[in-house]
């Protein structure tokens, strides 16, 4: 019984991660119909900005924002130098470039920050099975969530975001800039990326640290519906406790397999996730 | 109001509008009539923005609008309505109509535009809540029209609103037309494949083919015209 809570509780604050950065993903693909494989790398300048800052610094709350505003501005800076150039390249062209931008900031990171595997802190002191830190992630997870949706239904620009996303040539007839709300999407999203790469990333930072936490992310997002941010969200936390359950009944080196086969799985009997609904592909 | 001047917008090697030249008066109804690929469509597309033509000037109330991303100009006062509507159906009906008048800062303002819209178009008062996609295509009509007034036009650009009416809701939709017009002053744009109907609330009409006018006339000679009406109007 003891262990079922540990791996619970464990399971949800990973489970926290994965729909941040699902979330992240969610928020871009719900604009532009592109599954942005820069993501982990956006959050791992991220978070080595961070790393810089608390070095620097010896606070741990000035490289949280610092961040966040990285990220917002390098979400900015991809839409507004890279992504907004393709725009009528078809839908691979930019995910292909997004995977190139991935190696190639990976790349960067490691030449400025090296390869080297650099201790990297919790928000709180790490202690016991429940620690701060995990309740810390969990809380400004569902916190941010929570934001990100009632921006989306509550709020004249969350309408004007739907609107430029769903059909970007009637949204520009009715005086909304779809090109501002591109911009604006991949600042937000880029920004909850960050966050979320800062509650991965402890203990120790390196350039490959976000990959396996983008492959669960990218589960969690396809498990919900890659276009529907509330699925987004409970796959993440199923996934984590569900992983949890696989690491320690099963052993933990079955997880990324599992969370593989799961995705398989979801995506045979439900291809456009748990909680989405089919959308007729536009010809 | 609106003054088009020579006006050329290509598709590949495709001449949509080939040097196309038209003007509007104030608070009239200009009807565009004319077959599949005369360019109707596209003359409205260039004008509002979506499209931007390869030579030629487009001027509303004196300003040159050529060229303008499409968000600006509706900010000026001239609104379209695309064909079909473009309604988002995963929107409300009120989310739609909101959306339309957004852009204004004065709240007050599009508070009271909106009341104005519902009691224009009253099925849309009562679905307010709707998912737009629930909504028969005369609801979807009136709501994409409604979304249009809700930004205060000087100018409404309509591209075929009767197309797939049934004939009753097309009479509904053109008494409207006529009441903005006559009501509120607005200069009206109307394109039309349905020639009597439009003509039947329009001031003048204009008859492209091939992406050049081919005639213009007050509407009531338009319809007295037999051999226009028999060669490119269709009735």
């Amino acid at each position: 019984m003891d262990k079922l809570l540990t791996l619970t509780l464990g399971g949800l604050t990973s489970g926290a991660v994965y729909a941040a950065l699902g979330l992240s993903l969610v928020i871009i693909f719900r604009a532009t119909r592109v599954v942005n494989f820069a993501q982990p790398a956006l959050a791992l300048i991220s978070a080595y900005v961070a790393f810089s800052v608390n070095k620097a610094t010896g606070g741990y709350w000035l490289g949280f924002a610092a961040a966040l505003l990285t990220g917002a501005l390098l979400g900015a800076l991809t839409e507004r130098l890279i992504m907004r150039r393709l725009a009528d390249r078809g839908h691979l062209a930019p995910v292909i470039v997004t995977l190139g931008l991935l190696m190639v900031l990976q790349a960067v990171a490691g030449m400025i920050w090296s390869a080297e595997p650099r201790s990297f802190p919790y928000a709180f002191d790490f202690r016991g099975t429940f620690s701060p830190a995990a309740g810390f992630a969990v809380a400004v997870v569902l916190v941010v969530a929570a934001g990100v949706l009632v921006l989306f239904k509550a709020t004249p620009l969350g309408l004007r975001m739907r609107a430029a996303a769903f059909r970007p040539d009637v949204a520009g007839l009715l005086g909304v800039r779809v090109g501002l709300m591109l911009t604006i999407g991949w600042t937000l999203a880029a920004a909850v990326g960050a966050l979320a790469g800062l509650l991965a990333v402890p203990p120790f930072i390196y350039p490959t640290a976000l990959d396996s936490v983008f492959v669960h992310a990218l589960a969690a997002a396809v498990i919900g519906g890659l276009d529907n941010p509330v699925g987004t969200i409970a796959g993440g936390f199923a996934l984590g406790v569900g992983l949890s359950f696989v690491s320690g009944y099963v052993g933990p080196e079955l997880v990324t397999m599992a969370a593989l086969a799961i995705l398989v799985a979801v995506l045979v009997v439900r291809p456009h996730g748990l909680f989405g609904h089919a959308v007729a592909r536009r010809v | 109001m609106l003054e088009i001047e020579d006006l050329v917008t290509t598709y590949g090697a495709v001449r949509a509008l080939d040097e196309l030249s038209m003007w509007t008066r104030d608070a009239n109804l200009t009807a565009v009539l004319g077959a599949n690929g005369a360019g109707k469509t596209t003359l409205l597309r260039t004008i509002s923005g979506l499209q931007t033509p390869v030579s030629g000037r487009v001027r509303f109330d004196g300003v040159d609008i050529t060229g303008l991303p499409a968000d600006r100009i509706v900010r000026m006062g001239l609104a379209h309505v695309p064909e079909n509507g473009g309604v988002i159906t995963e929107l409300t009906v009120e989310e739609n109509l909101r959306l339309g008048g957004l852009w204004r800062r004065d709240k007050a303002a599009r508070a009271a535009k909106l009341r104005e819209v519902y009691d224009l178009f009253p099925p849309l008062a009562q679905r307010e809540r709707a998912q737009a996609s629930t909504l028969s295509g005369g609801e979807r009509q009136m709501l994409a029209i409604g979304r249009a007034l809700m930004s205060d036009p000087q100018m409404l650009l309509l591209d075929e609103p009767s197309l797939g009416l049934a004939p009753a809701i097309t009479v509904r939709i053109m008494r409207i037309l006529r009441d903005l017009r006559d009501r509120d002053g607005l200069t009206v744009l109307l394109v039309e494949q349905n020639a009597r109907s439009a003509l039947s609330v329009a001031d003048r009409g204009y008859v492209l083919a091939l992406g050049r006018v081919v005639a213009v006339e007050e509407a009531d000679d338009l319809l007295a015209d037999d051999r226009l009406r028999h060669a490119y109007l269709g009735f």
